[in-house]
């Protein structure tokens, strides 16, 4: 597996944004070092603010600048956006529609590691999917969340993008666009079951699906990098195609991309459906790989969801 | 811009703006009439004699702004707003009615003026923040005020905001504090200790007066001075009375929420001088 830097690909990009976008403003709560901010503040050091240890203060502080016309985007530990600072995210800058960018570091377990709970954070794409307005992306690899900062840089309203740990698999080819709000099919051995997954995780969704078929099990792998907007009639078509549906995430199970699935199952193409996330259970330190395999990420718990699904399928059509 | 009142004037101003808040209320069903007139001359003060804004174009960029941190005391903004011809004081009895432009805390979406929607307390200095920041940023000579009451000076992030803004040295920063010894559930000392006030801003590294909240010389004369402060922001406590302005509700905390019944209301008109 080849490695690269999710937090130094949003920096690179943020500043290469800045030198075209006089509005754009980086806001740290102590945390330049964690997303690499030295060489943002040497270029922009009047559009550089750290306010210190103190995430509500960095929601709200870029809330105002951006109620004043400015692009904000405010970078630290992603539970200490969603969570400590949860309440200023969703009233003064969603509640405003206001123009403020969030980034959040360590998303998922396998970014947060070795830190142990305090700093894995699997609930945060749950909090605020149910927060009106914000959207929402969780980029696969570095080079993605590059074309990502891009992409929300240039949207109106609230947003967050979800990045890892720093040594982060590197999952496509440099050249591969970034298109918010759309799924992405990246594998169709065929139509038995569909595997939605997004983040980190892609890689053993496509090894699950590589060893699925030499089982006789054809999956269809499909990326939702955009957990809001959802693109939930593309999903519906595919859950059309494939009859039945698992989703692979580093993220509890209840709240994001397993959760998001099942409405769009539920309202629009009733499908069997396992999710593979997070267990609505805390985690602990370890090794990023070994960590995903002990809790319920590996390759052969992805296979055997399949399984299961396919399964459900075939039992409810005979 | 239209030329400052003078302090015969914003008195009489004052009067109006509590009528229209105890109107709104009552009219209404619903509201804070104790907070709105705590804040009630610190408010007319800014908007009739010192903000730079233009009511005809509330985006202005170079407009001064305001941020109502203690968001309940909305009446009185409102109905400043609405003198100063942002909208028609007509909509004032819609507040908090479905539909409506006045929500039960602002909302810088629907109300033509509120430059920060507010409530939720202890914001109002981050915010404020930002946008003397922004300025800073964009180039811009804007000053930025901030009413907070000072039962929310217990909320943690007021503390993280005070501390940033002494490091980014915010001249263009003036935080009011509506200092009336009275939070919702009673008396603050009683609640949570604020004191000693002055000295905790003063060891945060803003510049500091106190003042009588309700004499509008002193008003005045602490805004110019804050705002002559180039590298610090600075923090006015206005010393006030919860209720002011009306007899049975000056001092009863009764009145942090509560409806005037129509003898209230007018005895509370007879007590504003109606005959304005």
């Amino acid at each position: 597996m080849q490695y690269s830097s999710t937090r130094e690909a949003f920096i690179n990009s943020l500043t290469e944004l800045a030198g075209r976008n006089r509005k754009i403003v980086l806001v740290c709560a102590d945390s330049a070092k964690v997303i690499r901010a030295d060489g943002f503040a040497d270029r922009f050091p009047e559009r550089f603010i750290d306010v210190g240890i103190a995430e509500q203060n960095a929601v709200a502080c870029a809330s105002g600048m951006a109620s004043c016309g400015l692009v904000p985007f405010v970078a630290t530990y992603a539970g200490f956006i969603t969570m400590r600072a949860c309440e200023q995210v969703r009233t003064f800058a969603a509640y405003p529609n206001l123009n403020v960018k969030m980034v959040g570091a360590n998303g998922g377990i396998g970014a947060g590691e070795r830190e142990g709970v305090t700093h894995q954070f699997f609930e945060d794409l749950g909090i605020l999917r149910t927060i009106p307005g914000v959207t929402i992306v969780v980029p696969a690899d570095a080079s993605q969340v590059g074309k990502a900062v891009e992409v929300i840089a240039d949207i109106p309203g609230p947003a967050y993008i979800r990045i890892g740990s720093g040594r982060d698999p590197v999952v496509f080819d440099e050249d591969l666009p970034f298109e918010l709000g759309k799924i992405r099919i990246l594998k169709a051995y065929g139509e038995d079951v569909a595997v939605f997954v997004n983040g980190h995780a892609i890689p053993r969704a496509l090894a699950a699906a590589e060893g699925l078929k030499a089982l006789g099990i054809k999956a269809m792998v499909v990326e939702v990098h955009t957990l809001k907007p959802l693109d939930s009639e593309a999903i519906a078509d595919v859950l059309k195609l494939t009859g039945a549906a698992v989703t692979v995430e580093d993220h509890n199970i209840i709240g994001g991309l397993g959760s998001a699935v099942a409405e769009v199952i539920a309202e629009r193409a009733p499908v069997p459906l396992s999710r593979i996330g997070i267990e609505d259970r805390f985690p602990e330190s370890g090794d990023a790989e070994q960590l995903m395999d002990a809790y319920g990420l590996s390759v052969d718990d992805i296979m055997d969801a399949c399984r299961r699904a396919v399964g459900r399928k075939e039992r409810r059509s005979s | 811009m239209m030329l400052s009142q003078t302090v015969k004037e914003l008195e009489k101003t004052a009067r109006q703006i509590r009528r229209d808040i105890i109107t709104m209320i009552y009219q209404a069903g619903d509201g804070h009439p104790g907070p709105s007139l705590s804040c009630a001359d610190l408010v007319t003060a800014l908007y009739f004699a010192v903000m730079n804004v233009e009511p005809a174009d509330p985006h202005w960029p170079r407009r001064d702004r305001l941020i109502l941190s203690k968001g309940h005391a909305c009446p009185a903004v409102y109905a400043a707003l609405a003198r100063k011809g942002y909208f028609d004081a007509a909509e004032l009895p819609r507040l908090r009615s479905l539909g409506s432009i006045l929500q039960g805390h602002p909302d810088m979406l629907k109300t033509p003026g509120i430059d920060f929607s507010s409530g939720s307390l202890g914001n109002g200095i981050s915010a404020g923040l930002g946008m003397a920041l922004a300025a800073r940023i964009s180039g811009l000579d804007y000053h930025t005020y901030v009413i907070c009451g000072d039962g929310e000076l217990q909320e943690g992030i007021v503390w993280e905001a005070a501390m940033a803004a002494k490091r980014y040295q915010v001249g263009n920063l003036t935080v009011l504090v509506d200092y009336n010894g009275v939070q919702s559930g009673g008396r603050i000392e009683e609640i949570s200790g604020l004191e000693p006030l002055v000295p905790k801003w003063e060891a945060f590294g803003w510049h500091c007066q106190e003042i009588d909240g309700h004499d509008f010389t002193e008003i005045l004369t602490a805004i110019a001075e804050a705002k002559a402060v180039p590298d610090r922001p600075s923090v006015i406590a206005a010393r006030t009375v919860k209720g002011k302005g009306v007899s049975f509700i000056e001092n009863n905390n009764a009145w942090h929420k509560r409806v005037p019944t129509r003898e209230e209301w007018e005895q509370a008109m007879k007590e504003l001088g109606a005959e304005d």
